[in-house]
């Protein structure tokens, strides 16, 4: 019964561990954006009616914030700054002290396009 | 926006006007032409058009009075003055046909004349002649925005974060 009970107690923590792993892992996973800057149209792109997509990627450290940042894919340079300021000013939910996380790598694909009015 | 238009246009008459005056003589050849230029551009278009005009008044050959009208054509623009300027650049472009600042400037008036046909010409001859010119593309862009105005939109899509241990295996 005592063996038996040490045994209970002696596994719970490890129970405990694999749920924290299991949590971080889900949290690393769906990592919250809490402040999601969108790019101004660059007024010369305007202009032109230039149209298209750029796709930035970027690591996301434990404060929420965005590392690492580059163009993966772009259909014009004149969109490609506005991109990059917009993900440097964007923020995710910091991850809580006590949790491990591995590093994280996400994308963000901004869709610029001209409606006619 | 209309002002930094013309004045961009201006400033490459000086730029030309100054290239000129290195190669030939010293100091420039005509002080107050070169002077209503630089007010001008400073953004004082009375200044700029007193100045011109007795620059003008002065002017000794063809090139002089071209640069002289096509700012007066730019300085009128700025001063609201639409039927003078149009009669200046008018007289420049008799100079030169295809001088594409003035055309610029002549398109630009014609679109706030609301004549978009005639607009349309000067600034597609102006587009062949310098294409890459940026002024001229501003002016394209105020046209096109007259004929068909469009609201600019961007959309954010997400994708799943992976971790980079994960994103290596793939």
């Amino acid at each position: 019964m005592r063996a038996a009970l040490l045994l209970v107690l002696l596994s719970l923590p490890v129970v405990a561990l694999s749920q924290a792993v299991k949590e971080s892992s889900t949290m690393a996973k769906t990592r919250v954006p809490s402040i999601t800057a969108v790019p101004d149209y660059p007024e010369k792109a305007r202009r032109d009616r230039i149209e298209g997509d750029v796709e930035v990627c970027f690591q996301i450290d434990r404060d929420g914030r965005p590392r690492k940042i580059s163009v993966r894919r772009s259909s014009h340079r004149l969109l490609e700054k506005p991109s990059i300021r917009a993900v440097r000013a964007s923020r995710y939910e910091p991850l809580p002290r006590n949790v491990e996380v591995p590093a994280i790598k996400t994308c963000r694909v901004f869709e610029f396009r001209l409606k006619p009015v | 926006m209309l002002r930094f238009i013309i004045i961009t246009g201006l400033l490459l008459t000086t730029f030309a006007q100054a290239d000129e005056r290195t190669r030939t003589v010293l100091g420039p050849p005509n002080p107050d032409l070169a002077a209503g230029a630089e007010a001008l551009l400073a953004g004082n278009p009375e200044e700029g058009v007193k100045l011109t005009l007795s620059g003008l008044g002065m002017a000794t050959n063809r090139e002089e009075r071209l640069v002289g009208f096509s700012n007066l054509c730019a300085g009128y623009i700025l001063l609201n003055q639409q039927s003078t300027a149009l009669e200046y650049c008018d007289r420049a472009l008799r100079i030169r046909p295809r001088h594409w600042r003035s055309l610029s400037n002549r398109a630009l008036i014609y679109l706030q004349m609301k004549n978009y046909e005639k607009a349309e010409e000067d600034l597609r001859l102006a587009e062949s002649i310098s294409p890459n010119s940026d002024k001229v593309r501003e002016v394209r862009g105020m046209l096109r925005d007259a004929l068909e105005p469009v609201e600019p939109e961007v959309r954010v899509k997400d994708s799943d974060a992976v971790s980079i241990d994960e994103g290596r295996r793939q």
